[in-house]
């Protein structure tokens, strides 16, 4: 990143597969993130950008799930190599996740207080009274209403606003470095969507927090990220500062899925769309993943995976038909 | 895509339409009410696509099943083609849903997963006595065709598809018996956008078709400006603004219709310049609606008598009737960069992509992909 030479996480050729598959289900994932700095990872069911958040966690469905390549330097330790104990350090301390559904991330039997003073004791060598202090505080933090009755409230008293609020307070407890959120505002409705986006805005400019926002929305993407990758089929297709990718789509698939949102303006005929379906997990073809979709593929799109390189100023993309202008006549306009 | 005329007669229509729920019953005391929907006055006419839109809680789900008789109204009447359906007798009932079909949101959910697929798109044509076994069968191979699947999927059983093609299966089920309306309740939100597109596509085909009225209820904004003619935006059971859904979205005038607006993430980076507009708070229980106006809680315009006094419908601008007091004085709403690839190098990747797929493409063109597990 311009102006940071050192990132505070270095993901390099991670890669994720399942047991009793040939094929590494995400692969060879790399990208950096400075410190304070928002990445979008954008894709849709079974890209791998949950997978991906998961294996950063080290939470990966054990032992259906394993990494099979790859480094992911974090704070200057591979987190690949990390022992269970080691994570679990890390884990809600330095680097803390805020999943889509938080009502089962919250302990119901448990009250929205305790839980967040559980989370700052496990990692700090503090007392209960600090420890309930820090919560409080962190409630407060999130502009939970009355705080003070909400410490004692347990999950499902909070309305799912309220209660995904919760889960980011007792995620930046620890002052964490970085947040990995997945799909943290799906479950919600428009307006509360509004309003937790807004929150998780002006926390980060507050704290200085490094974000990495799994979505499957663009207009969230829009709206929260500095860098978007988009994912397809295990792999990172498209990456760039946000601006650079909506303004300047490389790769077919970025083309495909920005053309088939539907506009919030007048409306202009049918709708775009990208012909047939994501390949099966246990059946990823050779070479480009998307090339049985593009529009634009030629045969050797088939015969070797593009690699994710430069078109712009940080901006990246795996396609060999790219520029597109270069390799496709233009229709007259 | 033309918006059918004011004088065309209203195929479905509701008239104080209400649907209480009791959601709990103490042994003392009373016993918790929810008012899913209070007092609801539609008209929906023939051959247009009308939406209903709102959040969790609003009711749109319990009005869109009392449509068709899914679910009894505890006051008010529904009337079809000006007959109230709403107290039918359940065989009567039965015989109208060959008529007013349903698509659900789940189509995993909705359809039985020991029937093959050729056995549930059947089911409905032998249930209303249509056609002999051969008919039946032909019609079921025309219907997968139409739906973008193949006549041999009629052997196969709902968990070998994906959940586009799941979707798809409903469809072809619920056109089956020959309906003419048809209510689809977020009948694409489960989808992801490159299918949800082609699906999306599938339903103005087969709505042109077939001479549908399709009713739709969503949460999606961008789908609904997309598809529908008319729109409806409910709001704890109460609709607070109906009209012609270009003007509804270019100049909404209830402030939770600006609200929706204001708060829907447009994927345009940078077109939301600061957080002003973003209403605060939480949709209120249910169980306890504020008296007045229902979103006065939650209204940055609200007055004095919109805690007292319930806003009725009244025409407003652009055809459209709005539930508000302050309607006509509230500030201009400024319209927002909703769309994407509105800068030329998006606009031009966008013409390629297009030009390279062939224009505007009918799913039904596409070859149907393997179908997989999900």
């Amino acid at each position: 990143m311009p102006g940071d030479p050192k990132p505070i996480l270095a993901v390099e050729g991670l890669s994720i597969r399942f047991r009793g598959q040939s094929q590494d289900l995400v692969d060879g994932v790399s990208f950096d993130l400075a410190a304070g700095e928002t990445l979008c990872i954008v894709g849709e069911s079974g890209c791998g950008k949950s997978l991906t958040a998961l294996a950063l966690m080290g939470l990966l469905p054990q032992p259906a799930a394993r990494i099979s390549a790859g480094r992911a330097v974090f704070e200057g330790r591979d987190l690949v190599t990390l022992d269970a104990e080691a994570m679990s350090d890390i884990r809600g301390n330095r680097m803390a996740m805020v999943f889509q559904e938080p009502m089962t991330s919250l302990n119901p039997a448990f009250t929205i207080g305790d839980q967040i003073a559980e989370a700052v004791r496990r990692h700090r060598p503090v007392d209960r009274a600090a420890a309930r202090a820090r919560a409080r505080e962190m409630l407060d933090r999130v502009r939970i209403p009355a705080p003070d009755a909400r410490l004692d409230e347990y999950p499902h008293q909070l309305s799912g606003g309220m209660r995904q609020r919760a889960m980011i307070a007792m995620a930046l407890a620890n002052d964490p470095a970085l947040i990995i959120a997945d799909e943290p505002t799906t479950a919600l409705d428009v307006t509360i969507q509004a309003q937790i986006l807004r929150l998780i805005r002006q926390l980060q400019a507050e704290t200085g927090t490094a974000l990495i926002l799994i979505t499957h929305d663009l207009g969230v993407v829009a709206e929260t990220a500095d860098r978007v990758a988009v994912m397809y089929a295990g792999r990172i297709v498209e990456e760039g500062p946000v601006a650079a990718v909506f303004d300047d789509p490389q790769h077919p698939y970025t083309i495909g899925l920005m053309a088939s949102v539907p506009s919030l303006g007048r409306r202009a005929g049918r709708l775009q769309t990208i012909p047939g379906l994501v390949p099966a997990p246990e059946a990823m073809p050779a070479g480009c993943r998307f090339a049985a979709r593009c529009p634009f593929a030629e045969p050797a799109c088939t015969a070797a995976a593009p690699a994710l390189a430069a078109i712009g100023p940080g901006h990246r993309v795996a396609c060999r038909r790219a520029p597109l202008e270069s390799h496709v006549a233009e229709a007259a306009a | 895509m033309t918006a059918p005329a004011e004088t065309v007669a209203p195929v479905l229509e509701t008239r104080g339409l209400e649907r209480r729920f009791v959601t709990h019953r103490p042994l003392f005391g009373a016993p918790t009410v929810v008012q899913a929907v209070n007092g609801v006055d539609l008209a929906i006419r023939e051959g247009e696509t009308f939406a209903i839109v709102g959040e969790s809680g609003c009711g749109k789900s319990t009005l869109a099943r009392m449509l068709i008789g899914l679910i009894r109204p505890s006051a008010g009447e529904v009337l079809y083609r000006g007959r109230d359906i709403s107290h039918l007798p359940a065989r009567e009932m039965r015989g109208l849903r060959r008529e007013l079909q349903f698509i659900f949101q789940d189509p995993f959910s909705s359809l039985n997963p020991r029937m093959s697929v050729g056995r549930l798109i059947e089911e409905p044509m032998q249930a209303h006595g249509i056609g002999t076994p051969a008919e039946r069968r032909a019609r079921v191979a025309y219907l997968l065709g139409r739906v973008g699947l193949r006549p041999e999927h009629a052997g196969r059983y709902p968990h070998e598809f994906s959940g586009g093609q799941r979707q798809r299966i409903g469809i072809a089920r619920a056109l089956a018996s020959g309906p003419r309306v048809l209510i689809g309740d977020e009948p694409v939100s489960a989808l992801d956008v490159s299918i949800q597109a082609q699906v999306v596509n599938m339903l103005e085909e087969l709505k042109d078709e077939f001479g549908l009225t399709l009713i739709v209820i969503a949460h999606d904004l961008a789908v609904i400006r997309h598809m529908s003619d008319r729109v409806a935006v409910m709001y704890l059971g109460e609709v607070v603004e109906t009209g012609p859904v270009d003007a509804i979205f270019e100049a909404p005038a209830h402030p939770y219709t600006r609200a929706l607006m204001t708060a829907i993430p447009a994927p345009v980076p940078g077109s939301r310049p600061e957080t002003a507009g973003i209403v605060e708070g939480d949709v209120p229980s249910p169980t306890a609606p504020p008296p007045g106006c229902r979103f006065h809680t939650r209204c940055p315009f609200a007055e004095a008598r919109c805690k007292t006094e319930r806003p009725r419908l009244a025409p407003g601008p652009g055809g459209r009737l709005v539930a508000c007091h302050l309607a006509g004085r509230l500030p201009d709403f400024a319209p927002r960069t909703l769309a994407p690839g509105l800068t030329s190098g998006a606009a031009r990747r966008f013409g390629l992509w297009r030009a390279a797929r062939g224009g505007d493409v009918a799913t039904s063109k596409i070859p149907p992909a393997e179908e997989r597990r999900p």
